[in-house]
């Protein structure tokens, strides 16, 4: 079969210049503004949905659209809670709606030469002060016969800078970083191989947490799988890990122990922690802590579980209707709402994991989203 | 990289960049020219090499693995080449009946 010839520099300049249209006219506000003081959470689902729950009623409370294509839908809120900043298009364009009214107020390309394409995977956040937006990006030169895989970059936009907002300033990071958080200090901290503190101004790194290569004797290194960069009320920045601890000096599989744990950065204080918390009997996604008591955690992928990390202990189970990738709690800790995968927002009570209800979204699969809980 | 045996072209490639010292050119899931170029081979077990902690049923992680080129071998490639695959099954528990084979165009 014969068709017209794909010019990856055309298709580049076509699909940008859709985006741009797209961005300058779509403004499908539906619903009232948010008010002030109230508890929202924001999640996204295909085509281009991007829905603002009111955790409240645990209802739909209105849905804004976001302009391209839908993955992955990494929703970041800005903190005063008026926009959500969110990675789309297939990882090409980071796109913020003001969450009032709706009405595109910002948009970057990713892509910053005819012939590169970069991709921004999971990697964003913002200034604590919500003026800048800082996203990592991995571009790839795109010739006639070959394409040449790009060094990562950290790439800072200004938040006013409106549609076709270009970087102001870019510097260079390790690659396999997944996810990022900004602390209350201004640094960011990564994970990647290891888990890094980053300054946005000079673009110095350091290992806050050794991760991949850890000193840790007896223990195999941790199998992590961080791609939700969760802004949590408690402000942790965590990153759950499965390990093997032998038994000894022979490293006996057969005999490990198996090991669940994380890796936390307190965004407020810089403090950093190492934990097991439990027996590896299944695997979780995401985990949190509550925000009503630090010392219980909560994961999530094919059951809800709620651990007691001091006695290493599992508390309670709930059994899911199907997998889900990102567990939250709500602010005061009292409900526990799971997204992800398919098309609806399961929410539990977060003392007996009783099932509260499910919040239908119209519309398609949620994928990969980062939902995001806010108070506005 | 020693308790794993290469057995195609690809993994050969991987051991080739090992010993040149390369593996910062050939990492996995930060090198996004296609699909194609991931390394990631998809959760066929899981990390007990059972399937319990996979998703279940496996169509929840449908748009999870595809979007990010998890399921590089499975499912044609919606970030670069065939993006759009699933643009007539926006829901993938109710229109997977419109999901179907790709096939590379002559160009």
């Amino acid at each position: 079969m014969k068709t017209t010839p794909r010019n990856p520099v055309t298709a580049l300049a076509t699909a940008f210049t859709l985006s741009l249209t797209l961005a300058a006219t779509a403004s499908a506000a539906t619903g009232p503004a948010l008010v002030e003081g109230k508890e929202y959470m924001a999640v996204a689902n295909y085509p281009d949905q991007l829905h603002v729950l009111d955790l409240e009623t645990d209802t739909i409370y209105k849905t804004c659209h976001v302009p391209g294509a839908f993955a992955p839908a990494v929703i970041q809120i800005s903190p005063d809670g008026s926009t959500a900043y969110v990675i789309n298009n297939r990882f090409e364009d980071v796109h913020g709606i003001a969450l009032d009214t709706c009405e595109v107020v910002f948009q970057a390309s990713m892509s910053q030469r005819a012939n590169e394409r970069a991709k921004a995977l999971f990697a964003i956040s913002l200034s604590r002060d919500g003026s800048e937006l800082y996203v990592i990006q991995t571009p790839t030169l795109l010739y006639s016969d070959h394409y040449r895989v790009q060094d990562p970059r950290f790439v800072v936009y200004d938040t006013a800078a409106g549609l076709d907002a270009k970087p102001i300033r870019s510097y260079p990071v390790p690659r396999q970083i997944t996810v990022m958080q900004t602390a209350d200090d201004g640094s960011i901290y990564m994970a990647g191989a290891d888990i890094y503190k980053f300054d946005p101004h000079s673009g110095a790194i350091e290992s806050a947490i050794v991760a991949r290569e850890w000193d840790r004797p007896l223990y195999a290194p941790p199998d992590v799988l961080s791609v939700w960069p969760l802004q949590t009320p408690t402000r942790d920045f965590m990153t759950m890990y499965v390990t093997a601890r032998f038994q000894d000096e022979s490293y006996d599989i057969e005999t490990a122990d198996w090991i669940y744990g994380f890796m936390n950065v307190n965004l407020k204080t810089g403090e950093t922690e190492v934990v097991d918390f439990a027996e590896a009997i299944e695997i979780y996604f995401t985990g949190m802590r509550s925000p009503k008591d630090r010392n219980l955690l909560y994961g999530v992928l094919n059951r809800l579980a709620k651990y007691d990390i001091e006695k290493q202990e599992l508390l309670a189970v709930a059994e899911l209707d199907h997998s889900y990738y990102v567990v939250f709690l709500n602010g005061d800790g009292s409900k526990v709402y799971l997204a992800g995968t398919w098309d609806n927002v399961a929410v539990y009570d977060a003392d007996s994991l009783d099932k509260i209800t499910n919040i239908r979204l119209p519309g398609g699969d949620m994928g990969t989203v980062t939902p995001q809980i806010f108070v506005r | 990289m020693k308790h794993l045996k290469a057995i195609n072209n690809k993994a050969h490639l991987l051991d080739k960049a090992l010993e040149q010292d390369k593996v910062e050119e050939v990492v996995a899931m930060t090198a996004l020219a296609g699909c194609t170029a991931t390394v990631d081979p998809g959760w066929e077990i899981d990390a007990f090499g059972g399937v319990s902690s996979l998703c279940q049923p496996m169509e929840a992680d449908l748009y999870g693995c595809a979007d990010p080129c998890w399921w590089p071998a499975q499912v044609p490639d919606t970030m670069n080449t065939y993006p759009d695959w699933n643009n007539e099954s926006q829901n993938s528990r109710e229109d997977w009946r419109h999901l179907d084979t790709v096939f590379p165009k002559d160009l």
